[in-house]
C-alpha cells in the first residue's frame, strides 16, 4: 500500500510564503505531525489537519521573524542606510547639474504643475482650522434641518429657536444657545452713520464658544436687555478708542444700546462672524418666540454644547422624535440633525448658514482641476526619464553588477525624482505667491481665508512635493529596477515595449486633448461675453441713468428731475428690466392658479424704453387711482391660448384680488436675465411700488451730469444719491464671465506650457539621438525641410490625434453647459474649433520646429567627424 | 520582575526544561497537549518559542538529518541562564504569593 503524502500544494504554498527564510525545521515538524496523525486518523482528515497547521504558521509570528532575519542576512537587500541615502542626492545633483536642459525642463515643468496644488492645499488646510480655537470644539454641536414641502427638499443650517425649549429638556445637553444673526445697524454718530453687523445671542454664549474679552464681564454682560459687546475693531472705528465700556450706541432706526464689554476681534478662521454680540433679551418679544416659529426659522441658529463622551446620534434620535410630534399635523414636514462645528464650513451646503461656507462639490471640482494639471507634469517627467534611459544605462549596470539590488535601484531613482520635485517646489511656491493674490479676489468669501504661509502649511507642501516625486517617479524607477544589467552595460536597451511607447503616445494626446479643451472654452466663453453684452434684449439700454428712489415719493423726483437740462424723460419702475422682477399669482378658477412676472411702471416707461405695441395702447393717464389695466407679453398669449393680441384687447384677469383688463400686447423682450427664457410678463401701474426712476439722458459728459444730478436729489433727499448708468449696471450681470475666461486662461496657460514643455523635452532628445541619421541622410542628398518634416511629422500627428478625439467631447460639453448657464446663448461653431485647433497647432508647430529646424540645419561634417 | 513571563510562555519553557535534550517543536507541543489536556496551534506553539528566543531565555540549534521526517533535521531548543533566572522568579513570585494567602489554598485539592 502506498502511504499517504502530506497536501502538495499547501507545502508548496507554506515554501513560497517563506521563500529564503530557513524553516527546514518547521516543515519537518508539520511532516512529522502529519504521519503521527495519520496513524489514528484517515488519510482525509490528517491532510485536514496538515493544513490548517500551515496556515496557523504562515499568520504566527514564528514565520515573521524569520522572513525579517533572512532579509537581514549577509547579502542583504532592504537594510536602508543614511551613507547610500547621501550618495544617491550627489549622484542625482550631478545628474541634474551634468543634463541642465533637462533639469530645466522637468523643474519648470512641475513647478508650473504644483502651483495649483499648492493653491488648492493652502485653501483646505486653512478651512480644517476653522474654529479650531474653541476650547469646547468637539462638543459643540449645531442644529441644521431639512425641510420637505410636497416634493421638495431643502436644507438650512439655520432652525426653530423654539426647538432650544426641547433641547434644553435633553440630559446630554449642557448649554444650548440661541443667535439671531440680523442685527445690521446703523449707529448714529456725528460724522455720519457708521453701519454695525453682528448678532443676538443668549448670555450663555461665551460658555459655549471661546473668545477674549478685554474689559467687562462677559459672563454678564449679555443678561440685560439692550447690552452689547463690541469688538475691539467696532470700537475703534466707532469710538477710536478701546476704552469704551458703558458708553451707549444710539441706532439710526431708534433705541439706544449699553456697551457693557469689550472683546477681542474673532480670529478670521471663526464660522461666526461679527462685529457687536446684542443681549438676546434686546430682541422685540414677536421675534423671540410665536407659534408659526415652528416653520419660519430664517436666520435663527442653534448651538449646542454636549456633556463630555454624550452621543450625537442619540441627540438624531431624540431630535427625530421631536420632529415627528410637532410636525404630525401640519403639511410642512421639517427633520433636525446635529452638525459638528467643524463641518459647517466645510460641509453640505446647506441654505441660510450663518458664516462662510465652501461646499464639498467645489472643493472636490478644484481638486479634480488641480490633478488634471498636475498629472501631465508627472507624466512629462516619467514619460522624459523612461526615453532616456540610456545614458543612465551604464551607471545601472555597474550598480547592479556590483551587487545593487532592484529595491536599491528603485529607491536610487525614487530619491532622484524626489529632490527634482523639492527644487520644483520653490519654484511653485513662487508661482503660489504670484497668483495667490488673483486667486483670492476670484473666490467667493476671500476675506475669510488666509492664504499665508504658516510652518504646517510649508510642511504640507513639503509633503505634497514628496509624494508628487513618488509619483512622477515610480514608473521610471520601476523601469531602471527591472534592467537587465548585461544589456544595460551593453547599452543596448531592450524591453522598450510597444505597448509602454502607446500608453506614452495615449498620455501625450491626452495632454494636448486637454489644452485643446482648455483654449477651446477660452474661445467660446469670449464669445459668449461679448454676445451677451451686446445682446438685443428688446428694448432700449442706452442712455439711460437709473435712480433709486429710497423711499422718496415719485412724484417729487418725477417733478425735479424732468427740469434738468440732461435728462429728456423720466419713468418709473419698480425694478429693472433684465435684471429683475417680481412675481405674482393670476387666479384662474377657484383651485387653479397662474405664476406670471410682473413690473410695476408709470405711463412714460414702454414709451421712454422703446417697447413695441403689437395691439392695444399705453396705460392712460387717468388710472392713477385705481388699478385697472394690464399689458401683457406674447408669452402671457400663447400661455392663455389666445390666438392673436388683438383678442387679447378686453379680457380680464383675477390678480390679488382685483380684476385687471389687459388694455396692450407687447412684442416680446427681455425682462428677465439672458439665464431665463422669457415667460409670462405684465406690467402693471402702481405707484406705491416704484423704487426706481429711469432718466433718459442726452449728455456726453457724465461727470457733470452726475453731479449736476446730486446736487438736484440733495433738495429731495439726505441719502446719498445712487445711480448708474442702466446698460452699466445691466452688464454686471456678466461680469462672471470676466472671472470665468480669467480662470479659463490663466489654467489654460498652466496646461498648454506643460503639454509644451513635454513635447519640446521628447523633441530634442529624439532629434539628437538622431543626429547621425539626419547628417547621412544629408550628405545623401536629404533637403533640409524634407528632414525637417521627417522628424516633426510624429508630434504632429499626435496633435492631430487629441484634436480629432477631443471634438465630439467639447461639443457635448458644451451643448449641454452653454445653455444650462445661460439660455441665450452662443451656439459651438465650426469656427471655433478651427480657431482653437490652428491656435494649438501654430504652438505646438513652433515649439517642434524650434528643435527640429536646428537638427536638420547643422553641417553634416561636423556631427559625423564627432564619434 | 524586569521581564514579564506569560502564562504560555512559562509553560514552553517548563515544558523544554523538562523534555531536556529532547525538546523540539512536535515532541514539546505534544507533551504540552497530553500533560495540560488542551489543543494548542503549531503556529501560536512556534510563535511564543520565537519571542521567547528574543527575550534570550531559550537558544536553538539544528539537529542532524533524520529519517522518519523526510530526512529534514530537527531544531532543539534549550533553556539558557536567563530563562532558568526567569522561570524561578516567577515559582518563588508564587511561593510568596501561596505563602502569603490566607484561605488554605491546598484544601482545592
Amino acid at each position: 500500500m502506498k502511504q499517504s503524502q502530506p497536501p502538495k500544494l499547501a507545502r508548496a504554498l507554506f515554501e513560497w510564503y517563506c521563500g529564503h527564510a530557513k524553516v527546514e525545521d518547521l516543515v519537518g515538524d508539520l511532516d512529522e505531525k502529519y504521519y503521527l496523525y495519520l496513524e489514528s486518523n484517515s488519510p482525509f482528515r490528517a491532510k485536514l489537519k496538515y493544513c490548517r497547521d500551515v496556515v496557523s504558521l504562515l499568520f504566527s509570528y514564528a514565520i515573521r521573524k524569520r522572513k525579517r532575519e533572512a532579509s537581514t542576512g549577509s547579502y542583504s537587500t532592504s537594510n536602508f542606510s543614511l551613507d547610500m541615502l547621501q550618495n544617491y542626492i550627489k549622484v542625482a545633483v550631478r545628474n541634474l547639474y551634468q543634463h541642465k536642459y533637462f533639469s530645466t525642463l522637468n523643474v519648470f515643468g512641475l513647478a508650473v504643475g504644483m502651483s495649483v496644488s499648492l493653491l488648492l492645499i493652502s485653501m483646505v488646510s486653512y478651512i480644517k482650522t476653522y474654529d479650531n480655537f474653541h476650547v469646547n470644539r468637539d462638543n459643540i454641536y449645531t442644529i441644521v434641518t431639512t425641510r420637505h414641502e410636497g416634493i421638495e427638499e431643502s436644507e438650512y443650517a439655520s432652525a426653530p429657536i423654539v426647538l432650544a425649549d426641547k433641547l434644553k429638556d435633553y440630559p446630554e445637553i449642557k448649554e444650548v444657545v440661541r443667535i439671531q444673526s440680523g442685527f445690521n445697524e446703523e449707529i448714529k454718530m456725528q460724522l455720519g452713520d457708521i453701519p454695525l453687523r453682528g448678532y443676538y445671542v443668549e448670555p450663555n454664549f461665551f460658555s459655549v464658544f471661546t473668545y477674549n474679552i478685554l474689559r467687562g464681564d462677559g459672563g454678564n454682560a449679555l443678561t440685560k436687555p439692550n447690552s452689547v459687546i463690541i469688538t475691539e475693531s467696532a470700537a475703534l472705528k466707532i469710538f477710536n478708542s478701546t476704552d469704551v465700556v458703558g458708553k451707549t450706541l444710539e441706532l439710526k432706526q431708534g433705541g439706544l444700546l449699553e456697551i457693557s464689554a469689550l472683546m477681542k476681534d474673532h480670529p478670521i478662521n471663526s464660522h461666526l462672524k461679527f462685529e457687536v454680540l446684542v443681549s438676546y433679551s434686546t430682541l422685540p418679544a414677536i421675534q423671540k418666540s410665536t407659534n408659526d416659529q415652528w416653520t419660519k426659522y430664517r436666520n435663527q441658529y442653534l448651538y449646542t454644547l454636549l456633556v463630555d463622551g454624550a452621543k450625537p446620534s442619540k441627540l438624531n434620535d431624540y431630535l427625530t422624535n421631536v420632529s415627528n410630534l410637532q410636525y404630525a399635523q401640519s403639511a410642512i414636514k421639517v427633520d433636525f440633525a446635529t452638525e459638528h462645528i467643524d463641518g459647517i464650513t466645510m460641509g453640505p451646503d446647506y441654505n441660510n448658514a450663518i458664516g462662510p461656507k465652501w461646499d464639498m462639490l467645489g472643493v472636490i471640482v478644484f481638486g479634480i482641476v488641480a490633478a488634471l494639471i498636475l498629472l501631465p507634469a508627472c507624466f512629462n517627467y516619467t514619460n522624459l526619464s523612461i526615453a532616456r534611459a540610456l545614458k543612465r544605462s551604464k551607471e545601472i549596470g555597474l550598480r547592479k553588477t556590483m551587487g545593487g539590488v532592484k529595491n536599491q535601484i528603485f529607491f536610487q531613482f525614487i530619491t532622484e525624482t524626489v529632490v527634482i520635485t523639492l527644487i520644483a517646489l520653490a519654484g511653485a511656491v513662487l508661482i503660489f505667491f504670484i497668483i495667490r493674490k488673483e486667486f483670492q479676489t476670484m473666490m467667493v468669501a476671500s476675506s475669510s481665508l488666509d492664504l499665508s504661509l504658516t510652518p504646517f502649511t510649508l510642511l504640507l507642501f513639503f509633503a505634497f512635493a514628496v509624494g508628487t516625486g513618488l509619483v512622477a517617479g515610480v514608473f521610471p524607477a520601476l523601469y531602471f529596477a527591472r534592467l537587465n544589467p548585461i544589456q544595460a552595460l551593453k547599452t543596448k536597451i531592450s524591453g522598450k515595449g510597444s505597448a509602454g511607447m502607446r500608453i506614452r503616445k495615449g498620455l501625450t494626446v491626452f495632454q494636448f486633448a486637454l489644452s485643446f479643451c482648455f483654449i477651446l472654452s477660452l474661445v467660446v466663453f469670449s464669445r459668449q461675453y461679448k454676445y451677451s453684452l451686446n445682446f438685443d434684449f428688446g428694448f432700449a439700454k442706452q442712455n439711460m441713468v437709473d435712480l433709486q428712489l429710497q423711499g422718496v415719493k415719485s412724484e417729487l423726483v418725477k417733478a425735479e428731475f424732468a427740469n434738468l437740462s440732461t435728462v429728456q424723460t423720466v419713468s418709473m419702475s419698480s425694478s429693472l428690466l433684465g435684471l429683475n422682477y417680481s412675481e405674482t399669482w393670476i387666479k384662474n378658477n377657484e383651485k387653479d392658479s397662474t405664476e406670471v412676472a410682473q413690473v410695476f411702471v408709470d405711463t412714460q416707461y414702454i414709451p421712454n424704453f422703446g417697447l413695441q405695441f403689437l395691439a392695444g395702447k399705453n396705460f392712460p393717464e387717468e388710472a392713477w387711482r385705481h388699478e385697472r389695466f394690464i399689458i401683457v407679453n406674447e408669452e402671457f398669449l400663447k400661455a392663455y391660448k389666445i390666438n392673436s393680441p388683438a383678442e387679447a384687447i378686453g379680457r380680464t384677469y383675477n390678480v390679488e384680488g382685483k380684476d385687471l383688463e389687459i388694455i396692450g400686447v407687447l412684442k416680446n423682450f427681455h425682462f428677465a436675465t439672458l439665464r431665463l427664457p422669457i415667460g409670462k410678463f405684465f406690467f402693471r401701474m402702481d405707484p406705491a411700488q416704484f423704487a426706481y426712476a429711469n432718466l433718459k439722458v442726452s449728455s456726453k459728459d457724465a461727470y457733470t451730469m452726475f453731479s449736476q444730478f446730486e446736487q438736484t436729489w440733495k433738495s429731495v433727499s439726505p441719502l446719498r444719491l445712487e445711480a448708474q448708468f442702466f446698460e452699466e449696471e445691466l452688464n454686471e450681470g456678466y461680469k462672471m464671465y470676466q472671472v470665468l475666461l480669467k480662470m479659463v486662461g490663466f489654467l489654460g496657460l498652466l496646461a498648454i506650457t506643460i503639454s509644451l514643455l513635454g513635447m519640446l523635452g521628447m523633441v530634442v532628445y529624439t532629434s539628437e539621438g538622431k543626429i547621425k541619421e539626419v547628417s547621412i541622410r544629408k550628405v545623401m542628398g536629404a533637403s533640409t525641410s524634407s528632414i525637417t518634416y521627417l522628424l516633426s511629422k510624429d508630434y504632429f500627428k499626435l496633435m492631430l490625434w487629441a484634436i480629432v478625439l477631443s471634438i465630439p467631447l467639447t461639443v457635448v460639453f458644451f451643448d449641454k453647459f452653454l445653455t444650462q448657464l445661460q439660455y441665450y446663448s452662443v451656439q459651438l461653431t465650426v469656427w471655433d474649433v478651427l480657431l482653437s485647433s490652428t491656435f494649438l497647432l501654430a504652438l505646438g508647430i513652433a515649439t517642434i520646429a524650434s528643435q527640429t529646424v536646428k537638427t536638420a540645419n547643422a553641417n553634416p561634417a561636423e556631427t559625423l567627424k564627432m564619434e | 520582575m524586569k521581564t514579564y513571563l506569560g502564562e504560555f510562555e512559562e509553560l514552553v519553557l517548563l515544558t523544554i526544561a523538562s523534555l531536556g535534550e529532547e525538546a523540539y517543536g512536535v515532541s514539546i507541543q505534544q507533551d504540552i497537549e497530553t500533560r495540560c489536556k488542551r489543543s494548542i496551534s503549531i503556529g501560536a506553539l512556534h510563535a511564543t518559542i520565537a519571542r521567547l528566543e528574543e527575550k534570550g531565555f531559550l537558544k536553538s540549534w539544528l539537529g542532524g538529518a533524520t529519517q522518519e521526517r523526510g530526512g529534514r533535521s530537527k531544531r532543539f531548543y534549550e533553556i539558557t541562564p536567563s530563562g532558568k533566572k526567569a522561570v524561578s522568579e516567577s515559582k518563588s513570585l508564587r511561593d510568596e504569593l501561596w505563602n502569603l494567602s490566607k484561605i488554605k489554598l491546598s484544601a482545592a485539592k
